[in-house]
């Protein structure tokens, strides 16, 4: 074979204690399509973005065509022939599809008053495009184009320099239709058939059977096994216990011995969204955690909305303590007694500003007033502080500003606003992104505490996380639910079951 | 649970905030001796009172994170409602419960095309601060109305006195009181700053949001509407442009307010419409044209939102330079 076009060796990169990556060899072909798997945490960000010349590389090195590089900027790895999509491709919508493609280059020329030269724009946009072939109408607006188009735009742009050689794509495919993703991979194929080499970041399995010819699986910033995509039909299910490697235990609280015993607490049936969800049906039982995987486009954070009133209205029956129940708004849900904690607990969970106790208190406002609506500041104080003796709050301060807490801090008083409302139903969304591994530990303590007297559903893209900590699990794919909750269903299986839509 | 009651920076704040009020009052004293005596110390609360409630509403907006534009064209409205009535027999009650009706009417209006209809609010209020400011005329073709005004009581709310000061501002402080309790110390005032900071979560806490972006828009009318009140008892006549001098004085007083004591806040308003008051008046009693004033006391707000609040920055500048300066240009070409 020729000389790769890529050969990385030793990469290593740190962030202040944390090793993100270590030791990666990786070579890559030219003219071929090389796919990185990993679930989060493993790398692979760390890896393109030192790749693209957003970070950069503490040891190792990095060799195009033979020659040592190095990337100070994302400029520089242009200069070198790499260009990057990002996973949403910031584009000017206001702007059509041609001037999107030159923004920033117009004319071919740099500075303020070049002119724009729309003719030799679109002469060079055609002539990009009689290399490859897609059908877009590139005069429209951006804003009106489809998110497949929007892509192509973006790696229309990418290319728009003709040195590249290397393009770079950032799970492309997530809020992709069957039909777009068809677009998508034939411009691909166009790409590979002249020679540009793609590193191409997914989470589902079944996208790199088709369309890839080698893979390589990272896992803890290492790179665990590169392999052509033959070899991978024949691993399967193995593939995705490459992916997960070894569990830490010791973060998870202990199982119950007798799950799925207890009374059914909540239930819903034949939940369906349009083109969301489709025929979501489980329970959730007294004493148990059921646990729900998925990958971002599973529909995992609009399953919890609609269950939370603040999506839909949907389809299907919910029933909760033996009563039906259908919130169609949040203040609906809570006072049927569901909480939510909502995936992005900056944005959707906490006013950042404001003190804990006020955020604490702020899910049941009716509990904490009296007369007038006069807030009961002793009383408040007094159950806050408890709440967070109980959630381990620390620094234990109420009238600090929930934004100097740190991440998991944060989301502890997310927890104690909860405990707060009182709800017989907690709805947990990705509970743990961005919290250190001991308050990940109080956390999973707190929702086996919480298990005991309500249900309780995790939904996390971190299978380890679904799958540790819960009695029960099941996964979502685009919507659909994979197998019904059990606990049974080993983690490499649920994982397969979460990027590849099957169990098997 | 406030900004305010974080010791010790806001302690600071407070000292800092006196100390530029003192400040201001002595070179005022040393160019003219009667800024210091009595007559004069009546007329800056008398003004104080009109300026701060035409502030206190505003806040409720901008703690909502939206803009008010309108209230001075409502406040115009209502005060030729109220003037019409009165001079048509009415009681003064009656005519009173009638401005604030139609005020009340104008504000739900805004927040419902804000907040429901998601309508950009400086542009709807704009709109509809210009179609009650037009409305205005519609009583009299744009003649003043005075009569009937001596005797229905309304120039009487004028000249209560008690210990020397106006009862209007008595009725300031109470209910500066009441807001008080109501926007830091009760649920409601929670929701409305819940729902301000961060609409996504005060939604996902059962919060209203847009109830209380609406209702925030009716308490501006609300406010507005008992500021001209005041005017119309001090004045003795209504015009058509009653409300007009609202809008500079309180967006000055809500946002110095917030950069000097460190966010919207009722204490906050309170605290700018008294050092924007004392400056006015202040220029006033030195015989300054009042659009020079407005173009410093402007440009002092500039310089306190520069000063003390970074994140205000950016709003304050373009309102001010669209308010204070905007309105000079427009009134020195008539």
């Amino acid at each position: 074979m020729a000389q790769p076009v890529l050969t990385i060796s030793r990469l290593a990169k740190r962030f202040g204690p944390v090793q993100a990556l270590g030791e990666v060899d990786f070579t890559l072909e030219q003219g071929e399509i090389h796919a990185l798997l990993g679930v989060n945490g493993a790398g692979k960000s760390t890896f393109i973005k030192i790749l693209s010349g957003v970070y950069t590389k503490d040891e190792g090195t990095i060799e195009i065509d033979g020659r040592s590089v190095e990337f100070r900027s994302p400029r520089d790895a242009i200069a070198h022939g790499v260009a990057a999509v990002q996973q949403h491709p910031e584009l000017v919508g206001d702007l059509t599809g041609y001037e999107n493609i030159f923004l920033g280059m117009e004319g071919g020329r740099r500075g303020f008053w070049s002119r724009i030269d729309r003719a030799s724009m679109r002469r060079r946009a055609d002539a990009l495009l009689a290399r490859f072939p897609v059908e877009i109408d590139l005069s429209r607006r951006v804003s009106s184009l489809s998110v497949v188009e929007r892509e192509i735009v973006a790696i229309l742009q990418a290319l728009s320099r003709e040195n590249i050689r290397v393009l770079i794509l950032d799970e492309p495919t997530s809020t992709l239709t069957e039909v777009e993703k068809g677009v998508l991979f034939r411009l691909m194929a166009h790409l590979r058939a002249f020679g540009i080499s793609i590193i191409y970041i997914t989470h589902r399995l079944e996208e790199v059977m088709e369309i890839v010819d080698r893979l390589t699986v990272f896992r803890g910033g290492r790179r665990i096994t590169t392999m052509s995509v033959e070899a991978a039909r024949a691993e399967g299910v193995t593939l995705a216990e490459l992916m997960l490697g070894e569990t830490l235990d010791h973060v998870y609280p202990p199982r119950r011995e007798d799950a799925g015993a207890g009374e059914v607490v909540f239930s819903v049936e034949g939940l369906r969204l349009p083109g969301v969800l489709d025929n979501i049906r489980f329970d959730v039982r007294r004493g148990e955690i059921v646990g729900v995987f998925g990958l971002v486009g599973s529909g995992l954070d609009e399953l919890s909305k609609v269950l939370f009133g603040a999506m839909g209205p949907a389809e299907g029956k919910m029933r909760l303590g033996g009563r039906e129940i259908a919130p169609r708004t949040p203040r609906e849900a809570l006072a049927n007694g569901i909480f939510l904690v909502p995936g992005d607990r900056r944005t959707e969970g906490l006013t950042l500003s404001q003190a804990s106790v006020f955020n604490m208190t702020l899910a049941n406002l009716g509990k904490a007033s009296g007369l007038a609506g006069l807030l009961r500041r002793g009383r408040n104080r007094r159950a806050s502080a408890a709440l967070a003796e109980k959630v381990t709050l620390h620094p234990p301060l109420l009238d600090r500003a929930v934004s100097d807490f740190s991440g998991g801090n944060q989301q502890k008083i997310v927890v104690a606003k909860g405990l707060f409302a009182g709800a017989d139903l907690y709805i947990f969304v990705e509970p743990t992104v961005g919290v250190d591994i001991g308050a990940r530990s109080r956390l999973y303590g707190l929702m086996r505490d919480l298990a005991e007297s309500a249900a309780v559903i995790v939904m996390s893209s971190d299978c380890d996380e679904v799958h540790g900590l819960s009695d029960r699990t099941f996964a979502l794919y685009k919507g659909r639910q994979i197998g019904q909750p059990s606990g049974d269903i080993t983690r490499g299986r649920l994982l397969a079951a979460g990027i590849m839509g099957s169990l098997h | 649970m406030t900004a305010t009651s974080r010791l010790p920076s806001g302690f600071y704040r407070v000292l800092a905030f006196l100390a530029l009020v003192a400040a201001v009052v002595a070179i005022f004293a040393l160019i003219e001796p009667r800024y210091l005596s009595m007559r004069n110390l009546t007329a800056v609360t008398r003004h104080m009172a009109a300026n701060g409630l035409a502030a206190l509403g505003l806040t409720f907006v901008v703690v909502v994170r939206k803009y008010d534009l309108s209230f001075p064209g409502i406040a115009s409205f209502a005060a030729m409602t109220i003037g019409f009535l009165i001079a048509g027999g009415y009681s003064l009650g009656a005519a009173i419960a009638a401005g604030l009706g139609v005020g009340i009417a104008v504000g739900l209006v805004n927040g419902f095309a804000v907040a429901y209809g998601r309508l950009p609010d400086i542009v709807t209020t704009i709109a509809t601060g210009s179609i009650v400011g037009g409305m205005a005329f519609l009583y009299t073709g744009g003649r003043t109305i005075f009569q009937n005004f001596m005797t229905s009581g309304l120039i009487d709310l004028n000249d209560i006195r008690f210990l020397g000061l106006n009862a209007s501002f008595y009725f300031l402080i109470a209910i500066y009181g009441v807001a008080y309790l109501v926007l830091h110390h009760s649920r409601f005032g929670a929701s409305f700053r819940a729902a301000g900071e961060n609409p996504v979560s005060a939604h996902l806490s059962g919060i209203p949001v847009r109830l209380y972006t609406m209702g925030a828009f009716a308490v501006c009318a609300a406010t507005a509407v008992l500021a001209v009140v005041l005017i119309l008892a001090e004045s003795g006549t209504a015009d058509t442009n009653e409300g007009a001098n609202f809008l500079m004085p309180a967006y000055a007083a809500v946002f110095l307010g917030a950069a000097l004591l460190g966010g919207a806040s009722i204490p906050a308003t309170l605290a700018g419409t008294a050092l924007i008051t004392i400056l006015l008046d202040g220029f006033s009693l030195l015989g300054v044209p009042y659009y020079y004033s407005d173009g410093v006391v402007s440009l002092i707000l500039l310089a306190g939102v520069v000063l003390f609040d970074e994140r205000l920055r950016r709003e304050a500048a373009f309102l001010m330079t669209f308010l204070g300066f905007g309105r000079k240009i427009g009134e020195t070409h008539p």
